[in-house]
């Protein structure tokens, strides 16, 4: 066996390694990686920060016209006050691919503007950056909403299992992991079996200020003995069965087709997209890797985007999962066992904070 | 590294823990280092509690007298056995239990640094801290080969591989902390070999009685892979009369069993890393946990690998405490600064 300790590189391993189980720590709690990176990440920050004041320079003779393609106001909240910005300004910078829209008149960006602008593109298509987190918005109210309820009973299974008692019961489940964690305030859309509305549970959202929000749903497949994970994010779909379900999980919503699509369009070209879609691969991953240690057979469906009504007028980061399938009759019997819809909302939960400390998530580059 | 210079508190008491599906060790900084078998049991009834005298018992005690005890193993393929409330019982128990062994003063603060399988996920290394955190003041929870490695100081070029009963864990060091990626966890472990063994032992003797406690033991004794120069001869009962039966080939089968699924992991973990790399890797892979005293399996995995290269696997020399020694080693190493802000 090799000992590799001699001298200072030796202790700068040995140093970086501690503060590495450290930080890992950190984020086990769910507490991101603190004091010990903010070093490194202040340089990001700086660096970034001015790259986004450059990009609102540009941006702020041209508040008051007024664009149709402005996005709708965040409510994420700012929790660090480098600079101030106008609740609009703050919902532009949020979102993605800027560049293609036409919001600026093209005499009044100076070349210096466009380096600046460019910059500010180029840091925006990166994978690794989200400028939710670089502002430093904070997640501070969680919204779970339980599929169905009351009259609307979703799918049923063979043996009567009703989709509205499992996600009631999933939702309450999570609810109760991520008050634990004492980080967010929770809330949820329904505490019983009562009918809500679709648009009344976008209202609630908003009216909370929510600035996550999820909605869980069991599937119910024409192949009963496939078992699936799906999570989905709001935007158009193309496929069929997507459309299919989306129909199905619509129901009862007040929207009209013209202000759909409208809306689609707007919104799929906003911040939402790019946080949403890190939310449900989040959660997506959690929950299928997870449920796979138990059940060999379940399918990993992926993310996928599909116009769901109760994540249409959300404004923040929004998913729907379909957590489990109904029609598949060996899981109905799983999902009727409380230990199971435990591990289904503890996953979720998991999913939660993996994406919430995802900024913070950075391991060391391989050789 | 010196770290007296960070941790000037006098009064605490550094502790690692090595919490396994099949034992637990702790070792202490005191210079305890005790281990039990990873068993709670709670006496049935008032009688059984009479029997045995205690409110609960643990590891060897609590199997002796399983058959008085409501008995839990608390830990299945290295994690918390999900939504059994006995489960997360019995692991606080246990975890009570160890820290008792390690004696702490009564106004010693204890920091913990706890080994898990690699591959647990965050809520199973939730569920850990939750069990631990009533009777720690503050701990941490490192991957079970990582705190092998560090305890050795193989911190750079090398592959551990902790052959436990519930998971193989490999975890790949390169100098900084493995990423979830230089780490990958098999089921294919100890209980593995039980299972298969009882099986075959059941298909060939099918009228002999034992059980699977019994055929644990066995594989303890007497396991190995390839060949050995003895015979493994055993006594059961059939129809209440002890006969004894040869079992070489069965144990055989059931340790080599795992084999293939160990060499090809091995294989892959190794393979992700550039050929430099590779060859430094190969010529560094230490085999730890209780399977690690399987007979011949580091020379099985050495053989194997050969056709990649030139290779060298070693065992650790303690098994049973390689893991607790190595978590007892990052606690004390570990800033005072950090275990204050967690």
């Amino acid at each position: 066996m090799i000992s590799i300790f001699a001298g200072k590189k030796e202790l700068k391993i040995r140093q970086d390694i501690l503060r590495g189980v450290y930080e890992e720590n950190l984020f086990i709690l769910g507490r991101g990686r603190p004091a010990l990176s903010r070093q490194r990440s202040l340089l990001l920050k700086g660096i970034l920060l001015s790259a986004v004041l450059s990009f609102f320079a540009v941006l702020m003779p041209d508040q008051h016209t007024g664009s149709s393609f402005a996005p709708p106001e965040t409510t994420a909240n700012m929790s660090t006050p480098p600079v101030l910005l106008p609740p609009t300004s703050v919902s532009a910078a949020l979102t993605p691919e800027l560049d293609k829209y036409p919001l600026l008149p093209a005499a009044s960006v100076t070349s210096e503007d466009t380096a600046n602008a460019s910059e500010f593109s180029a840091i925006m298509n990166s994978r690794n950056v989200s400028l939710m987190r670089m502002l430093g918005l904070k997640i501070k109210t969680i919204m779970i909403d339980a599929g169905h309820g009351g009259s609307s009973s979703g799918t049923i299974g063979k043996t009567g299992t009703k989709e509205k008692d499992i996600t009631l019961d999933i939702a309450k489940r999570l609810k109760a992991h991520l008050v634990k964690s004492g980080l967010h305030h929770v809330l949820m859309t329904r505490e019983d079996d009562s009918s809500v509305p679709l648009l009344e549970r976008v209202t609630l959202v908003r009216e909370a200020k929510a600035d996550l929000f999820i909605s869980i749903h069991l599937n119910y497949l024409p192949k009963k003995n496939t078992n699936i994970i799906e999570t989905y994010y709001f935007g158009p779909s193309d496929d069929k069965k997507t459309l299919k379900l989306a129909e199905q999980e619509n129901a009862g919503s007040e929207y009209g087709l013209s202000d759909f699509r409208e809306v689609v369009e707007m919104l799929g070209k906003t911040m939402k997209l790019q946080e949403s879609k890190e939310f449900a691969e989040s959660i997506q991953a959690n929950l299928f890797l997870n449920s796979r240690k138990h059940n060999e057979d379940i399918q990993n469906h992926g993310v996928k985007r599909a116009p769901f009504v109760v994540l249409l007028g959300v404004d923040v980061p929004s998913v729907l999962v379909e957590v489990s399938c109904l029609s598949n009759r060996d899981e109905e019997r799983e999902l009727n066992s409380e230990s199971h819809r435990e591990n289904i909302a503890r996953y979720l939960a998991t999913g939660i904070f993996d994406y919430l400390n995802k900024g913070a998530r950075t391991y060391e580059a391989k050789r | 590294m010196k770290p007296k210079d960070e941790q000037k508190e006098d009064n605490v008491l550094f502790v690692g823990i090595d919490l396994g599906t099949s034992r637990s060790a702790i070792s202490s900084s005191n210079g305890m280092r005790e281990w039990i078998e990873s068993y709670a049991g709670w006496p049935k009834d008032f009688i059984a509690e009479q029997v045995v005298g205690k409110p609960v018992l643990f590891g060897a005690e609590a199997l002796q007298h399983r058959l008085s005890l409501d008995i839990c193993r608390p830990l299945e393929r290295g994690i918390i056995k999900e939504g059994i409330e006995s489960s997360e019982r019995a692991v606080k128990e246990i975890i009570r239990y160890l820290i008792d062994l390690a004696s702490p003063e009564a106004a010693q603060k204890i920091h913990a640094v706890v080994g898990v399988p690699a591959d647990s996920l965050k809520v199973n290394k939730l569920a850990i801290r939750r069990a631990v955190a009533e009777y720690v003041h503050t701990l941490m929870v490192v991957s079970e080969p990582f705190a092998v490695a560090y305890g050795m100081n193989l911190l750079n070029d090398a592959l551990i591989i902790d052959l436990g009963a519930g998971t193989i864990d490999f975890c790949i060091m390169h100098g900084t902390i493995p990423s979830e990626e230089d780490q990958r966890t098999i089921f294919t472990a100890g209980d593995y070999i039980d299972e298969q063994l009882f099986n075959y032992l059941i298909e060939k003797y099918p009228n002999s009685k034992f059980n699977k406690n019994m055929v644990r033991q066995f594989k303890e004794k007497f396991s190995f892979v390839r060949e050995i120069n003895e015979q493994i001869r055993v006594e059961l009962p059939v129809n209440g009369k002890p006969v004894m039966h040869d079992i070489k080939d069965e144990v055989r089968r059931a340790c080599e069993s795992i084999l293939p699924s160990l060499v090809e992991t091995t294989i892959e973990m190794i393979a992700r890393f550039d050929p430099e790399f590779q060859m430094k890797i190969k010529n560094n892979i230490v085999l730890a946990g209780g399977g690690s005293l399987v007979r011949g399996i580091d020379g099985y995995l050495q053989d194997a690998l050969k056709e990649y290269g030139t290779c060298k696997v070693t065992c650790v020399s303690e098994p049973l405490f390689a893991g607790a020694d190595g978590a007892l080693k990052l606690a004390q190493d570990m800033p005072s600064r950090y275990w204050e802000t967690l």
